[in-house]
């Protein structure tokens, strides 16, 4: 981060403008709009910016600019076409502490004015720190469309409330809770749409409420995709900015973590192999224990929850105790790997259904019936480890599946470390043999995988 | 800027105004020169994203996804992309409906291909989205080949496939400890005979997944049935699933065509074989966390 970002109070406060072309004046009604008191220098000055500096009660010198203009200034902006001034403006700004911005030249600014996106009272500013402003602008143009002009209605009517609320919930948890609610909820549907007095009879009825419901933990049981966190779903995004507490596995991606609130604690419930960090059953207790506390719990799984994700068992649990909780699928391993490796899961012409089977032999509760895996039209997927790979190949050509079928090994699938091994039932085993591969793994069989050859697209660094 | 004139005729006939529109839309652009110039220089091609939608809920739409969005200059889509998925295209760009729903004439998949070609070949970022996940009974891979074929560059953007999204919402797990160790996507698209192994799919502990089977639901119950299953084995029905209007209809591996007809279940509809079905009761909370009735925000 090159630069702090802050918001500055100008209000009646003196700034210094040099300059009185089309650039100050765009500069000036900037500033007019943020009630700063301007002082406008330069030997021509346009008419509108006469009258914006009128309306802010400030004052006009049309001459030369000369360093006593800095007297008073809290900020000063030169918006000069002239270099040898603007270099002069800034040594004087500097030399008196004034932070100094020199319209399109960062090298003698001491700060930088940001792209905004204006729902006064919200205000949204983004910067590229002055490396590339354009792309900085696109982003406020997508910005600007994501965001409805409405906002600031919400903001306000959000404002006039403010007191009340804080007077009522005194304690600053379930006072953000019940912003939260307010935001996101019906009211805001309400205000929105300019249905004021329904929104503000909402919020008043929510007040007057029984707290118990707010102060009342719930639990959000999530997907995470399969590792590039580009593949998280907009609702796995806005639960985990609203988390007090994350409980997530070997199986969620870092760079998936990082979105996660930053102040929300953090609780690693395992399980690499042989790791058993968390048994399942303590998993399942601790999220009723921490939603019982009234804590906001994501529960964060890599891929989907309810496709080997053993989800269903720890919201069994959650509903017999009656805490509230939702679950929000995510994309599953055996997409993300497919799409980001080029290998469609069907395909008129290669496959008309797609199994999803768990490779670990070993587990009581899996018993694969093989010859129902022979069938030559239907892709498979196993979501598994290295561990049973030779076997299950050597199963499937024994059940009568041909030894050539194309089978794909994908390892940290969607990631910047994605790789794919292509061989077949008959030399995948010896393919991985002399490839250094790590988990996570998984494992694509069937005709489909031919495709991969002129379908590949997705480039690591 | 004749070039989008150029565009193949079924393409002026399928998608009504699109060459007018088209021209409107770019010429209050962004000045991108390299796109527009008609005039011998060099058109770098476009960029392709076949992106997923999801099953319908706009929250579940990815990340990435919602960025190919607001990225293209150009919009294709087809009857899955829900109507509240529509409404964050922007509006400055125009969008095209390319089909398809059963009946309805819309333009043939090769042609289809051809139009992605086209378009990005003239220089537009073009982003192709569909319901669900482009590579589960998506035809991604049929739209991926044309365009690498043909140098484009193309993404393939993974969505939530409905068999994940509507399970989910109607509180049924695809797979589940005692229940089922896996689980099966299976198409019963009435173009063609289902090419199916049966008895292989009639398994226990397996869930089961038809897409586009409501005109199949007697063949799926009755081979279901003489694969092995009991008659009666749950089955869900879930229609316009992950949407405000989404109906889950619970029934049983024999019951299953008498109720598709009673219930007069529409498309799109799947349909979920399995006692996984079984759990709905059990996980079907008794309060909602609130947030799942909050609007997403940006929505
Ligand atoms: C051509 S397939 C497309 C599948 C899609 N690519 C996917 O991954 O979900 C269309 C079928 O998907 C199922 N489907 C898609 N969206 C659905 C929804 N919102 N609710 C129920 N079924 C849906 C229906 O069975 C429909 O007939």
């Amino acid at each position: 981060m090159d630069y702090f970002p802050v918001f500055l109070d100008l209000k009646k406060r003196r700034c210094l403008l040099v300059g009185g072309g089309d650039v100050a004046t765009r500069k000036g009604r900037l500033l007019a709009k943020a009630g700063a008191s301007l002082r406008v220098v330069a030997p021509e000055i346009s008419t509108e910016l006469r009258g914006l500096v009128i309306v802010s009660k400030g004052e006009i010198f049309e001459r030369e600019y000369q360093a006593s203009d800095l007297q008073d200034c809290v900020l000063a902006i030169a918006a000069t076409d002239i270099e040898s001034l603007n270099e002069k403006i800034s040594a004087d700004a500097q030399t008196l502490h004034i932070p100094v911005n020199v319209v399109d030249s960062p090298a003698l600014c001491t700060y930088i004015t940001p792209a905004i996106i204006d729902r006064s009272p919200l205000v949204i500013a983004v910067s590229s720190g002055g490396e590339a402003p354009v792309l900085a602008r696109l982003v406020r143009a997508k910005l600007e469309t994501l965001i409805p002009a409405s906002y600031g209605k919400l903001a306000q009517i959000a404002s006039q409330w403010r007191e009340r609320i804080k007077t009522r919930f005194d304690n600053g948890d379930s006072r953000r809770k019940f912003w939260e609610k307010i935001l996101q909820g019906p009211a805001a549907e309400l205000m929105m749409n300019g249905q004021e007095d329904a929104a503000n009879k909402f919020i008043d009825d929510e007040l007057a409420n029984d707290q118990s419901q707010l102060t009342k933990g719930e639990v959000y049981l999530v997907g995470g995709g399969p590792g590039d966190p580009e593949l998280l779903t907009l609702r796995a995004l806005r639960l985990m900015q609203q988390a007090d507490v994350v409980l997530y596995d070997r199986l969620v991606s870092d760079a998936v973590m990082e979105l996660v609130r930053r102040d929300a604690e953090r609780i690693y419930v395992g399980k690499r192999r042989n790791e058993h960090a968390m048994e399942q059953e303590n998993i399942n207790q601790l999220l009723v224990d921490l939603a019982k506390q009234g804590k906001r719990v994501l529960r964060l799984k890599g891929g989907d929850p309810f496709i080997f994700g053993r989800g269903g068992e720890e919201i069994e649990l959650l509903a017999q105790n009656d805490i509230p909780f939702q679950v929000v699928p995510g994309i599953t391993a055996a997409s993300g790997c497919a799409a980001y490796a080029g290998i469609p899961l069907t395909h008129r012409d290669y496959a008309q259904s797609v199994r999803f089977v768990t490779g670990h032999l070993k587990s009581d509760d899996t018993n694969l019936s093989w010859p129902e895996l022979a069938n030559p039209t239907q892709t498979l997927v196993f979501y598994m480890g290295l561990v049973g790979l030779k076997e299950i190949c050597e199963s499937l050509i024994a059940h009568g599946r041909a030894a050539t079928t194309p089978v794909a090994l994908i390892e940290k699938g969607t990631t910047q470390d994605q790789r794919v091994l292509i061989a077949d039932l008959n030399t995948i085993a010896g393919v991985v043999a002399v490839n250094d591969v790590h988990a996570p793994t998984l494992f694509i069989v069937g005709d489909v995988v031919k495709l991969h050859d002129s379908l590949k697209w997705f480039k690591t660094n | 800027m004749n070039n989008f004139l150029k565009a193949p005729d079924f393409f002026k006939a399928n998608v009504e105004g699109l060459p007018s529109t088209m021209l409107k839309a770019r010429s209050g652009g962004d000045g991108q020169a390299k796109k527009m110039d008609g005039q011998g220089k060099k058109i770098r091609a476009g960029k392709v994203w076949l992106v997923g939608a999801g099953p319908g809920d706009a929250e579940l739409l990815t990340l990435k996804a919602l960025r190919a969005i607001n990225s293209a200059d150009v919009i294709f889509y087809d009857y899955l992309v829900s109507a509240e998925i529509r409404a964050l295209f922007p509006k400055n760009i125009p969008s095209f409906y390319v089909g398809k729903a059963k009946n309805k004439h819309s333009i043939a998949q090769e042609n289809l291909n051809q139009l992605l070609v086209s378009q990005a070949q003239l220089g537009l970022n073009v982003c192709r989205i569909k319901g669900g996940d482009p590579f589960v009974f998506g035809r991604g891979g049929e739209e991926l080949l044309a365009l690498r074929t043909a140098g484009i560059d193309a993404d393939v953007i993974p969505g939530i496939t409905s068999a994940s999204g509507c399970s989910t919402y109607a509180d049924i797990p695809l797979t589940h400890r005692g229940l089922s160790q896996g689980c099966t996507f299976v198409t019963g698209h009435a173009e063609k005979n289902l090419d199916v192994n049966w008895d292989a799919l009639a398994q226990l502990k397996h869930t089961l997944v038809f897409y586009m089977g409501l005109t199949r639901a007697n063949d799926i119950s009755a081979k279901l049935l003489a694969g092995g299953l009991a008659a009666d084995t749950p089955v869900a029905i879930i229609e316009n699933g992950c949407r405000k209007d989404q109906r889950n209809i619970i029934s049983t591996l024999s019951e299953l065509p008498a109720d598709v007809i009673r219930e007069q279940v529409q498309s799109p509809a799947l349909i979920i074989v399995g006692e996984v079905v079984r759990m709905k009761e059990k996980l079907q909370s008794t309060v909602k966390a609130h947030a799942a009735e909050a609007h997403y925000l940006l929505a």
